[in-house]
């Protein structure tokens, strides 16, 4: 018996871990295969449903106007409506399916435990029923910003332009070459304050993290807590007594106006003090058994070791910065900044919608861009946010 | 007893001894410190206790606080009808804005958590960029606009629901729904990417000894081990959409107009801006900072004594 059994040609041989897996595996590849070739088959008999349906439609539809219009003899054939149905039909029946296919797709068979079909199908189709509602204006900005004047403007608007075209761009640019202030004045300003702020910001609020994080000094916990506090604290809220403060410390219409309170921004300090608490406390001794100085600690050992959540910082600031118009603190003209010009072009009214809607996207999709090459850093930066009592 | 009290004096005095003496111990802390908390104090603390101070004063910039005491108060709440106005449309918005806000955020982070790597980080973009496309809601003021080239006008008109253009943003009846939509539109912010991170580091076997416990559906997942798990986000959340549902102001004023007809879309910040940037009566607009201030303090204080029931 025992020979028997370790025979190789013995087929009841028990299968390696791997052998297992990769039967599984080729199991999962099959029935993968089978439902997309069904799914397939599916379709193409739903395409010739809708195509035969719309060939239907149009046809009847010119005959029925041609008899309205008393171009030829007859009555309107009503079964127009019936072909409508079975188009609308066969859309919803190609929705229902290609849900079905994504939940599929997205959890083959091996199920979480606690995890219905039926539950993932409904969760999945609200979100994508709200994805597409989300994703709506920002899709419908770009494609108006494409549209020349006359699709602006025609009934019933449609939300994708027909014929593209950069015009509305290349009118902005127009309009930018003739303001009082040279065009790129306004930029530069934006990329200084951008730049100034940001990096200061990274700077000041680090350190001062890195103290409230790593070290038990008194009023430390007590100072954190007001900053946790002021994370409420808008720009609107303070924004009044600290005109009065700025105007009394001669900062109106500087750039210190807008890059003193970037620099000491709560959300900066909160993000960067909850990740920093991640480091092992073992470390900064071991340094400090060496004979490291704090700055030395600071800058050598836990700045290299907290790179996503500066990048966060960095770029939370960058998106708060690139997005102040700082109208209320900066009154030169040669001193505002890229959002406010763009702003005063995209007040303009009617005569240029065409114009806002291109000024809309410039503004939407730097920090839109910035976000989604660092989105993974930042989420990584975020799972330590949590506010901790 | 007064060797107690004694006592008790120079234990005090001792603590506070001991207190400095570690102060003292740990001085180059408070250097780092320094330079953000000096500027934290002048932007952020400053501006507080002097927007309480001023409050109680009539102040125009130009000639020197004059104390009234609580003249502001009083004329807020018995002479300032638009302020009422102001305060009522705040908290409509804040109530229906805020909850539901933070409600869809956690739901779609939850959703979203366990689809595949590239589907979640798409999904992550689409409901994260609209709160930080600048001003991307102007894009609101075409499809509400008011006459029949108007998205929603032109569509309604089609289907025949409606037989002329209804003016959604001059129109009273329309405005508060209207900026809660775009409101809800961009309430996915910092407290979403909070939710989607912290539901990635939900221990995972804790999932697994719940099945075996008896847990038996998504739902019951999600009230006995999702949740407690994820209290820290969720106050940092919390947080995150008080700050939001309270600060309504470009929204109303980009697409409702400042001021907006009957004041249907003043809120106590436009009502902040129009007192204290416009007429220059910072002594008023203080006193309503005040309140917004008070009002956002108090909200936090409750839900974070409810979110801390959540779960247990």
């Amino acid at each position: 018996m025992n020979q028997h059994s370790s025979m190789p040609t013995g087929g009841r041989r028990p299968l390696t871990r791997a052998e297992r897996k990769r039967l599984i595996a080729a199991q999962e590849k099959r029935s993968r295969r089978k439902l997309l070739i069904t799914a397939a088959i599916i379709f193409a008999l739903l395409a010739v449903g809708f195509l035969f349906s719309s060939i239907q439609i149009d046809r009847i539809g010119a005959y029925n106007q041609q008899v309205q219009d008393g171009l030829i003899e007859g009555t309107v054939n009503n079964d127009i409506s019936v072909y409508m149905f079975v188009r609308v039909i066969v859309i919803a029946l190609a929705a229902v399916l290609a849900l079905y296919l994504l939940v599929r797709l997205i959890n083959p068979k091996r199920r979480k435990p606690n995890r219905s079909f039926w539950g993932d199908l409904f969760i999945y189709s609200i979100m994508l029923l709200f994805a597409a509602a989300m994703a709506f204006p920002l899709v419908f900005s770009v494609a108006s910003s494409l549209k020349p004047l006359d699709e602006l403007f025609r009934f019933p608007p449609r939300v994708f332009p027909q014929h593209m075209t950069l015009d509305n761009y290349l009118d902005l640019l127009v309009v930018l070459g003739q303001s009082w202030v040279p065009f790129s004045r306004y930029l530069m300003n934006t990329v200084f304050i951008t730049f100034v702020g940001t990096l200061g910001h990274v700077m000041i609020a680090s350190m001062a993290a890195f103290v409230l994080a790593k070290y038990d000094f008194p009023g430390g916990k007590f100072f954190f807590s007001v900053v946790v506090t002021a994370l409420m604290f808008s720009g609107y809220v303070t924004g009044i007594p600290n005109y009065i403060i700025m105007s009394r410390m001669n900062m109106i219409d500087t750039y210190w106006a807008v890059l003193l309170p970037a620099f000491a921004a709560p959300i900066g300090l909160f993000l960067m003090k909850q990740f920093m608490e991640g480091i092992p406390d073992a470390l900064i001794e071991a340094a400090e058994i060496d004979g490291a100085s704090q700055m030395r600690i600071f800058l050598s050992i836990v700045m290299p070791n907290v790179k996503p959540a500066w990048l966060t910082i960095i770029i939370f600031s960058v998106q708060n910065l690139w997005n102040t118009n700082a109208a209320t603190v900066i009154y030169s003209e040669n001193k505002k900044t890229l959002v406010y010009a763009l702003q005063q072009i995209q007040a303009g009214g009617i005569a240029r919608t065409g114009l806002a809607a291109a000024v809309t996207v410039i503004v939407m999709v730097v920090p839109i861009t910035i976000f989604i090459l660092s989105q993974s850093q930042i989420l990584e930066t975020m799972a330590s946010s949590g506010i901790k009592d | 007893m007064t060797q107690l009290l004694r006592r008790y004096a120079d234990m005090k005095k001792e603590h506070l001894h001991d207190g400095l003496k570690k102060a003292w111990k740990m001085r180059t802390c408070y250097l780092f410190l320094l330079p953000y908390a000096a500027l934290f104090f002048t932007f952020f603390i400053l501006p507080i206790a002097s927007s309480i101070f001023y409050s109680f004063t009539y102040f125009n910039i130009l000639e020197p606080p004059r104390f009234i005491g609580l003249q502001n108060y009083i004329n807020l709440i018995l002479q300032d009808e638009v302020f009422l106005t102001a305060v009522k449309n705040t908290f409509v918005i804040a109530v229906i804005t805020g909850p539901i806000g933070y409600i869809l955020s956690f739901l779609f982070a939850w959703f979203i958590n366990e689809l595949p790597r590239w589907i979640r980080t798409v999904a992550v973009v689409v409901f994260y960029a609209p709160s930080i496309a600048g001003n991307a809601f102007f894009i609101f003021s075409i499809i509400f606009r008011g006459d029949a080239y108007g998205y929603l006008n032109s569509f309604l008109l089609q289907f025949g629901l409606i037989d002329a253009p209804l003016l959604f943003l001059l129109d009273p009846k329309y405005i508060l729904p209207v900026i809660i939509v775009v409101i809800l539109w961009m309430s996915m912010g910092t407290g979403f990417l909070s939710f989607v991170a912290g539901l990635q580091g939900v221990d995972r076997s804790m999932y697994e000894a719940g099945y075996v416990d008896g847990i038996r559906n998504r739902w019951q997942e999600l009230y006995f081990i999702t949740l407690p798990s994820m209290k820290p986000m969720l106050l940092f959340g919390a947080v995150m959409s008080i700050t939001t549902a309270f600060n309504v102001c470009d929204v109303p004023r980009a697409l409702a107009g400042y001021p907006s007809t009957d004041y249907a879309a003043r809120t106590i910040v436009t009502h902040l801006f129009d007192y204290g940037f416009s007429r220059f009566e910072m002594g008023y607009a203080s006193a309503i900072a005040t309140v917004l201030f008070l009002v956002m303090i108090l909200c936090n204080k409750a839900i974070q004594s409810i979110l801390r029931k959540v779960g247990t």
